[in-house]
């Protein structure tokens, strides 16, 4: 009897409960005007900038704003997380375009942006055709590039006089450099870590990852860029490269440790800093050197601001976006050396002095010679990074690369045809 | 019969594993006290020059010291809701043999926690709870209700139960004689599942990473403001950890003469 009793207060309880979260469903309804306008943000030296700057923001549309920071690839696991429940508790996104642009337009996570982008104050037309063109897919702006980014060949003046102009010249004179204690040549080798990097590598051998859709990981061009990568690290670098992401490279550079580092532009304050580089005056810069087929870096958004479908929000996140990446902030953040996207602000001598001299010269020839990818335009970039990665380490232990590229292309042929599959369900 | 190699052998083991286990912690102590360059660099070990710069980021890190204030919230409410639902039902799982029901709750600690939280977040948000302690406390409930039971299922298996039978002779009811009797006897063994409970509270990242807000985030989540994009503080990090084991260090500490009773409790039961 008390059995029967306490299974039916147990069922009381569950109806009850679920009841509570029925009505609370009903009673989170519509943003109020006390409701905060949430922006989920990577902690980068852009969003610190942008958050000093908030006031004005707020006071022009007379609603708070909430910014939350979180690294990376948390960012990634919330909004996979929260946008499959369909979460309106993030209004402004801030996204990699080529990591998480495809998939998260194929799950249809981000608004549509394409009329607002219109808006000619705006001047969409203003922004670098490479940003420009992975803000997009299928024809729609979904997001819009806030900053940008380009492989710069940093090197220690104190030891080299003339930077080298070609990947010829670079590989010389990093076996020349490379004593005990020093090494010629320092850059990323960890397998899904070093592929953005050795993207420009690859195209200025000529190569790409895919070509009309294929596999092109296993063409001459790219078992060629694979070697040369492989030697220059592997014969010129630090032991162990293979396990090296950016964390672990650039501390390497900092120290003073190595001659030449090819890495993204965007870290170069963390290598002037003196509480973390032990080299920041003797550093030098300069384009990416020349390959077979001349110089060809890549020119990315690294990342880019879009609007959460779900959110109730949308007018004023896009007033967000529009103030975030107009050509005020733009150009005042650039000033303070936080690289964007417009190209009004690149032209202007003004915005561009907040980078060294030599620095800024060499973003802008990257720029003019830059390729809009770093990695594999896919659904699932991680997967494929990790694929085309694996050459890439066999490059670096020196063992027979060809095989092991077509190896990896068999793979990575498979991969295409199932994320194509993928991509149109 | 204990031979003088025996022992150098016995010593020797333990430093080895005291040394093996001991060693992140030194690092992350030592790091504390050195610049980024410092950190970096393989060939400076123990010997260096101190700074203090590193805990001075940590107090002026507007998310570190208020994140502390929302894990102690989080932790000693969790865990204190856990006990006093978790003790009772061990009790009454152990006396009354109702290992079906205990293996039920064990269901909670096998599915793997990210599988939870999609369902979790969209009803937590629909209720408008996202981004409160409530939703914070009983999803860390989740982990600690079934840690703290299986802990005590135990305990209450090794009392003898002649005591209770006792206690019921001389009058007192079920529930009277564990609240009298059971309960003060397993006290060593609340404090050992309690800490437990307290760390795995105060160490949970998944669930704070979701279910938080900037107003309630808990501390391993804060941390990772010192990961950027561009680098890793790593001297501002280690400060930060530093600062952050002090509270579970003082609760271990606190609470060591029961944890040490509790741990041998279990270890010879039957």
């Amino acid at each position: 009897m008390s059995r029967g009793i306490s299974r039916r207060s147990f069922v009381g309880l569950t109806a009850a409960a679920a009841g509570a979260v029925t009505v609370g469903a009903c009673s989170s309804g519509k943003p109020t005007a006390d409701t905060r306008l949430r922006v989920a943000a990577v902690n980068h030296v852009w969003t610190r900038a942008l958050q000093k700057r908030l006031p004005e923001f707020e006071e022009r549309i007379g609603r708070r704003v909430s910014m939350s920071l979180l690294t990376g690839d948390q960012l990634s696991s919330s909004y996979n997380v929260k946008l499959n429940a369909s979460a309106t508790d993030i209004d402004v996104m801030m996204v990699r375009p080529l990591q998480e642009q495809l998939l998260f337009a194929h799950n249809n996570w981000l608004a549509d942006l394409s009329d607002r982008a219109q808006d000619a104050e705006f001047n969409w037309s203003d922004f670098q055709a490479a940003p420009k063109e992975a803000s997009t897919t299928a024809g729609k702006v979904l997001t819009v590039p806030v900053v940008t980014e380009r492989p710069v060949l940093y090197y220690r003046k104190d030891l080299v006089p003339t930077p080298p102009r070609t990947l010829d010249e670079l590989q010389q004179a990093a076996a020349r450099l490379t004593t005990k204690g020093r090494f010629g040549y320092v850059g990323r080798g960890q397998r899904s870590g070093a592929v953005t990097q050795w993207s420009s590598f690859l195209y200025s051998y000529g190569g790409d990852f895919t070509r009309e859709g294929q596999s092109a990981i296993a063409t001459p061009e790219a078992i060629a860029a694979y070697q040369y990568y492989g030697d220059l690290l592997g014969k010129s670098g630090p032991p162990g490269a293979t396990n090296m992401s950016l964390e672990q490279a650039m501390p390497i550079f900092a120290q003073g440790k190595a001659a030449f580092y090819v890495d993204a532009d965007a870290i170069y304050t963390g290598l002037i800093d003196p509480k973390v580089s032990a080299v920041g005056e003797t550093i030098g810069y300069a384009p990416f050197p020349a390959g077979p087929a001349g110089s060809k870096p890549y020119n990315i958004p690294s990342w880019s601001l879009g609007i959460n479908r779900f959110s109730l929000l949308q007018d004023h996140a896009w007033e967000f976006i529009r103030w975030a990446a107009g050509s005020e902030t733009v150009t005042a953040l650039q000033t303070a050396g936080i690289p964007g996207a417009r190209e009004s602000v690149w032209a202007n001598p003004a915005a561009n002095s907040g980078f060294p001299k030599e620095l800024a010269q060499a973003m802008q020839v990257n720029a003019r010679n830059g390729v809009g990818h770093d990695r594999p335009e896919v659904l699932q970039v991680g997967r494929a990074r990790d694929i085309v990665g694996r050459p890439l380490v066999s490059a670096i232990l020196q063992q027979d690369v060809a095989a092991v590229a077509r190896d990896a292309d068999k793979g990575f042929a498979e991969f295409l045809v199932r994320d194509n599959r993928h991509r149109e369900s | 019969m204990r031979t003088p190699s025996m022992k150098a052998l016995r010593g020797l083991a333990i430093t080895v594993v005291a040394l093996f286990f001991s060693l992140p912690i030194v690092w992350m102590f030592a790091a504390a006290f050195k610049t980024n360059v410092q950190v970096t660099d393989p060939s400076i070990g123990l010997i260096f020059k101190p700074t203090l710069d590193n805990f001075k980021a940590v107090i002026a890190d507007d998310r570190i010291l208020p994140s502390m204030v929302n894990s102690l919230i989080v932790g000693v409410t969790s865990t204190a809701l856990s006990a006093i639902i978790a003790v009772p039902a061990a009790w009454a799982v152990g006396r009354f043999r109702m290992h079906r029901a205990g293996s039920l709750v064990l269901v909670a600690r096998i599915v793997p926690a990210i599988s939870l939280l999609v369902p979790w977040y969209y009803l937590f948000a629909q209720a408008g709870l996202v981004g409160s302690y409530t939703v914070l406390i009983l999803s860390h409930m989740f982990v600690s209700v079934p840690l703290i039971l299986w802990i005590m299922i135990g305990f209450f298996e090794g009392l003898p139960i002649e005591l209770e039978e006792a206690a019921r002779v001389d009058g007192l009811t079920a529930f009277g004689a564990f609240r009298r009797i059971a309960l003060p006897l397993a006290a060593p063994g609340t404090a050992t599942a309690a800490v437990l409970a307290f760390v795995a509270s105060w160490n949970n990242f998944m669930f704070a990473l979701i279910l938080s807000d900037e107003h309630t985030m808990t501390v391993p989540v804060a941390l990772f403001s010192f990961i950027s994009y561009a680098g890793t503080d790593w001297g501002g990090l280690m400060a930060a950890s530093t600062v952050m084991t002090i509270p579970v260090v003082v609760v271990a500490v606190l609470a060591q003469k029961h944890l040490v009773a509790g741990l041998t409790a279990g270890a010879t039961k039957g």
